[in-house]
């Protein structure tokens, strides 16, 4: 008798064993299916180059608003070099207080430019982050950090991206 | 009163950024000499002592009174107020910022009050609107030489590009945009060319290897940062040919920073300009002390000015930053040897 239960509970345990492989299989299938498909991943790197490349032209000078005396940053952020948005959020000393970086772009185009601050949450001041941070990827964040000189990731001679640059800077 | 004696000239600047352009004329307060010795092996021909000037980069634009043109007429008055005075200056490219003749007009009106000779060679954004037609009637040949107090004297054009815009039925105005960019995909890099090769090898063919020479481009005459054109294409060839000379130095614009370097008998040295200052490129220099400090946007001024040499009798050179304001390391202010 002790011998038939034993042998009942080694077969119920072999059913539940292999029913809950059965389940885990299932499950871990439908767990390792990647969060998006290699067509969704290329079609949201599209969507970001594309503002990556509005920033760019953003950032050499087609809006013409951003500027009224000709500068556009990409007179002294060629690249984005120095620009070091992964140093922000961080103490502007000129400002008196802590910023992101999309205050920093309007403080660039207010006082340097002399030209007029983007909305912080229109489309073109996500262009000109995506640019800025897009050319520093990989580099370890450092919010705060007081710079003395950075760099972005070192641009390669060549096109970078395939688009005709719209020109440094505009004169009326 | 008391309140603007503590005000150091550093902060006196920043507010004057916030004030605007009117308040520009305080940068006649002061201005800082940063003393860079470039002290190299003495040639063995003899040089009468003397000074020259550089200034460049001026990127004037059309708008009127323009800051550009305040901190480009402080350079000529610094160079004008040197004592010693400075026997020439040497423009080294890029007054213009979009290549138009209105703004060359402007530059050239500008430095007409220096008080002493001024050589001129060209920038890009001095050249690609009409490939450089408005520049030389106004300015000349962008190549020359010429003999002073025993050295020899050169000046070159290095920002020739190869045709990239007839194929892509580019107009003047497109063409001069894409070369605007500094990081522009499109130009290529840049060069002297043939023509001004065969030139140096004419101009140098009956000198001495003994003769002191000194050669002015815009761009480097090394291979600093080719993605910004911090270099010139034939560099290589212009140094063989410059290679018969016991040593030759080398000033160069373009990179709107303080920058220095030695090659074989070739020691180059980067020039301030009077419009913005660049930043390093991410790679390693042979000299990184003669970085400056990094520029405070704040500061309308900050990290732009004039230089001169001053030759001595043996052709060693001590280089001098005249900057507008406070930016010079210490090991750049105290000068070192090379």
């Amino acid at each position: 008798m002790e011998h038939t239960d034993t042998k009942h509970l080694f077969a119920g345990l072999g059913t539940a064993i292999t029913f809950g492989a059965l389940t885990l299989l299932v499950n871990t299938s439908a767990l390792a299916r990647p969060p998006y498909t290699k067509e969704e991943l290329a079609d949201q790197e599209k969507a970001l180059l594309g503002v990556v490349d509005h920033g760019r032209d953003l950032w050499h000078g087609s809006n013409p608003s951003m500027s009224s005396n000709g500068l556009a940053c990409g007179n002294c952020h060629p690249d984005a070099a120095a620009s070091n948005p992964h140093t922000f959020p961080k103490y502007q000393a000129d400002l008196g207080r802590v910023i992101p970086l999309r205050e920093m772009i309007n403080w660039c185009i207010t006082t340097p430019q002399a030209g007029k601050a983007l909305d912080v949450n229109s489309d073109d001041m996500i262009a000109m982050e995506a640019y800025a941070f897009y050319l520093y990827r990989g580099k370890q964040i450092s919010p705060g950090l007081a710079t003395e000189q950075t760099a972005p990731v070192v641009v390669k001679s060549g096109p970078g991206y395939p688009k005709q640059g719209s020109g440094v800077g505009y004169d009326k | 009163m008391d309140d603007l004696k503590s005000t150091s000239r550093r902060d006196f600047l920043t507010i004057s950024a916030r004030a605007g352009l009117t308040t520009l004329v305080a940068s006649a307060m002061g201005i800082n000499l940063g003393l860079v010795q470039v002290v190299t092996a003495a040639t063995s021909r003899k040089v009468t002592p003397f000074r020259f000037a550089i200034l460049t980069d001026a990127h004037l634009f059309s708008i009127e009174d323009h800051k550009f043109d305040v901190f480009l007429a402080l350079a000529v008055d610094q160079v004008n107020d040197m004592k010693p005075r400075p026997d020439f200056v040497v423009y080294c490219g890029d007054i213009a910022q979009n290549g138009r003749d209105d703004q060359l007009q402007k530059g050239q009106k500008i430095l007409s009050k220096l008080t002493m000779p001024v050589h001129y060679i060209p920038g890009e954004h001095d050249w690609y609107l009409d490939m450089g037609e408005a520049w030389r009637g106004r300015f000349g040949k962008p190549t020359w030489s010429f003999d002073h107090n025993g050295v020899h004297f050169i000046g070159m054009n290095s920002i020739l590009v190869r045709d990239f815009w007839t194929a892509a039925g580019m107009s003047a105005k497109q063409r001069m945009d894409t070369m605007e960019m500094l990081e522009s995909p499109i130009c290529g890099p840049w060069g002297v060319r043939e023509e001004q090769l065969e030139w140096l090898k004419n101009d140098v063919k009956t000198l001495g290897s003994e003769t002191p020479v000194v050669v002015f481009t815009h761009s480097p005459l090394w291979d600093y940062y080719p993605r910004w054109n911090f270099q010139t294409e034939d560099a290589p060839q212009i140094r063989e040919i410059l290679g018969k000379f016991e040593r030759f130095m080398s000033f160069h614009g373009h990179v709107h920073q303080t920058v220095y370097n030695k090659i074989g008998n070739m020691s180059s040295v980067g020039s301030l300009s009077t419009s913005w200052p660049w930043p390093y490129p991410d790679v390693k220099l042979a000299y990184p002390n003669m970085r400056m400090n990094r520029s405070d946007p704040a500061l309308v001024e900050d990290g732009l000015g004039a230089q001169h040499i001053d030759l001595e009798s043996n052709f060693q050179g001590t280089m001098h930053y005249d900057p507008f304001d406070d930016m010079l390391k210490p090991a750049i202010k105290d000068g070192f040897k090379v």
